[in-house]
């Protein structure tokens, strides 16, 4: 499973809409729902779900789903 | 003001946010400056208004429904939702908004409540609905704004109910205590009320949208609340709409750049906002602002939480602007006691009352109080926009006046010069970001939670949101709190409730505290919260 399957299914369950197909452009303005009062939801739940922490600034930059997704990456790729 | 709104008795506040205006002829002129997430720009005149209203209203007239009948609108913000609302209105249907992000308890509570009988939405909120569709007796109909065609028998296309719709709709003379709109608001105990207004709100959103917001016919205005919220309606569609201005609404979620660019851009000159954004822009490098320009502003009003001092001293220096805080509520319909243009602002301060409000502070017992001592803030009923009703709720509706005052449920002290200070609520009701937040709703969705046995709610001071939602839970046995549970009962209060109601903080307590009647204690809970003394504490049953 890619990183983006992996956070499509994340994704799906934390704003429940199993329509969610992600791509790296995606940003809030593309999935219902997702504003900066899910925001923590949708950042605890990759954590957990990837067994990660983000940091703070981490967290501030996301601005779509490639930025997550290549974050996500490049801390497998550190361990 | 309300002598050149009001002819022939027409209090129709669809007819005069559109028609009326048309008639005065500015049928030409922008309405809506309609800004989508995308960047995409649409242009909707005063004309457009009147069509698209129009064409809705004999959609809803042909479907069969009634005048008092209640529709709801369940949507983010699209140009549809200004249609809609304007010619639900028209056609003198009870006229509800819902936040998009509302969970299906949510939903459930404030469409049962109503017994709304046609929603408006589309596929990607479908699901929540049909989920709780049994549980709605009531509803008739569903209608997708983004279905080109009929999907059932009552799940309708709007594209098609639309396209068959005549554009002419001659609204009937609509009398002033006529139902109009209805906003769902959440009290400390038991579910959300819907608090019912009447068209003659019209009145007051027009003259204070004039008299404080400051409007002027060559305005372009941008007030950033959603529609799910009262200043989405009575300040994002009725109030400047009824005095012919151009708005700006934009479909895109917060983002600091892309705001600063609108006012730039869009060469906003009145901006209605809310104290969590402004902290939010607070808290961006001071660069962005360096680079903006903001001459065309004239004026930044806020409304929501209190707008701290801070908020104020930034502004001053980051936008080059002072920021007018205006105080009101769901039930008040309009501006109240308000911060404008020509009063000396006091950082911190709610304003004085608009003309024509009577405000006081007031004792339990009734007793007005004097200059700077904090009590009940109260208002003397009457004033235009004032609510009619918690629908369906008369009974609560009439505790909201005792002594002849309406009560606001917030506390304040006036000082001696006449201004207001918040200072809190006499209920348990939560304030986050604006939206009021019942504790009761959320320890009800936490029991839904397995594992958790009992639930309290309370609010908390937050830097960001004014208030957070602060959970404590108590585990049934064999349970044991972890992160797992922790991110399972945020996503279903997210879920069920709304994100907005989603606890910030978990604490596992063996008890809730409650009274011996099975009260929940919250002020012992806050108490412990705050490290502060929980006061009496006879009643708690140990």
């Amino acid at each position: 499973m890619t990183t983006i399957e992996k956070l499509t299914t994340i994704f799906r369950v934390v704003f429940d809409n199993d329509e969610i197909n992600l791509r790296p452009e995606m940003t809030a303005n593309d999935v219902d729902g997702w504003d900066s009062l899910s925001y923590v939801n949708l950042i605890i739940a990759v954590e957990k779900g990837f067994g990660i922490k983000f940091t703070q600034k981490e967290i501030m930059s996301f601005k779509n789903v490639g930025d997550l997704s290549r974050c996500i990456d490049s801390k497998f790729a550190e361990r | 003001m309300q002598t050149a709104l009001i002819r022939s008795g027409q209090f129709n506040i669809g007819h005069l946010c559109s028609r009326f205006q048309c008639d005065l002829g500015l049928g030409g002129k922008t309405a809506l400056r309609w800004l989508g997430a995308h960047e995409e720009r649409v242009d909707y005149t005063f004309s457009d208004l009147e069509r698209h209203s129009s064409r809705f209203a004999n959609v809803l007239q042909r479907l069969g429904f009634s005048p008092g009948e209640v529709f709801f609108i369940f949507l983010p913000k699209v140009p549809e939702v200004y249609f809609t609302f304007l010619g639900a209105l028209k056609a003198r249907l009870i006229t509800g908004t819902l936040f998009s992000n509302f969970g299906e308890e949510a939903l459930l509570d404030r469409l049962g409540d109503a017994g709304a009988k046609v929603v408006l939405t589309r596929h990607s909120y479908l699901k929540k609905l049909l989920r709780i569709r049994e549980r709605l007796p009531s509803l008739r109909h569903i209608i997708l704004v983004d279905a080109n065609e009929h999907q059932s028998a009552d799940i309708l296309s709007y594209a098609q109910l639309m396209k068959n719709a005549s554009d002419d709709y001659e609204t009937p003379v609509t009398p002033p205590e006529t139902p109009s709109v209805l906003h769902y608001t959440s009290g400390s105990t038991g579910k959300p009320k819907g608090a019912l207004h009447c068209h003659r709100s019209v009145l007051l959103q027009s003259r204070t949208a004039a008299e404080v917001l400051s409007l002027q016919p060559h305005d372009l205005y941008w007030c950033t609340a959603d529609h799910g919220w009262v200043t989405g309606t009575s300040y994002g569609i009725i109030g400047p709409w009824s005095l012919g201005i151009t708005q700006v609404h934009f479909g895109g979620a917060y983002d600091a750049a892309k705001w600063l660019q609108i006012l730039e851009q869009y060469r906003i000159t009145i901006w209605y906002t809310a104290p969590t954004a402004l902290r939010m822009l607070m808290r961006e490098d001071p660069a962005l602002f360096e680079r903006v320009d903001l001459s065309r502003l004239r004026h930044i009003f806020s409304v929501g939480e209190p707008l701290n001092p801070e908020v104020i001293s930034w502004a001053r220096k980051a936008l080059r602007h002072d920021i007018y805080d205006t105080w009101w509520q769901t039930e008040t319909g309009a501006i109240m006691i308000t911060n404008r243009p020509g009063l000396a602002i006091k950082p911190g301060s709610m304003g004085k009352p608009l003309a024509g409000v009577e405000a006081a502070v007031v004792a339990d017992d009734g007793r007005v109080l004097p200059d700077n001592e904090q009590g009940n803030l109260c208002l003397k009923p009457g004033w235009d926009a004032m609510f009619i009703s918690y629908f369906h709720h008369e009974d609560v509706y009439r505790q909201k006046f005792k002594h002849g005052w309406y009560w606001t449920g917030d506390t304040a002290y006036r000082d001696q010069d006449g201004y207001y200070w918040f200072q809190g609520r006499s209920d348990d009701v939560i304030n986050t970001s604006g939206h009021l937040v019942s504790p009761f709703e959320v320890e009800s969705a936490l029991l839904e939670v397995p594992g958790i046995a009992e639930s309290g709610v309370i609010g908390a001071p937050d830097e960001l949101h004014w208030q957070k939602i602060v959970a404590f839970v108590a585990l049934h046995k064999g349970y044991e709190w972890n992160s797992d549970l922790a991110l399972k009962a945020r996503l279903h209060i997210s879920n069920r409730v709304s994100p907005m109601a989603t606890p910030q903080e978990f604490y596992v307590l063996a008890h809730i505290p409650k009274t011996k009647s099975g009260k929940i204690m919250r002020r012992v809970l806050r108490a412990r919260y705050l490290g502060t003394d929980a006061g009496d504490v006879s009643t708690l049953d140990i």
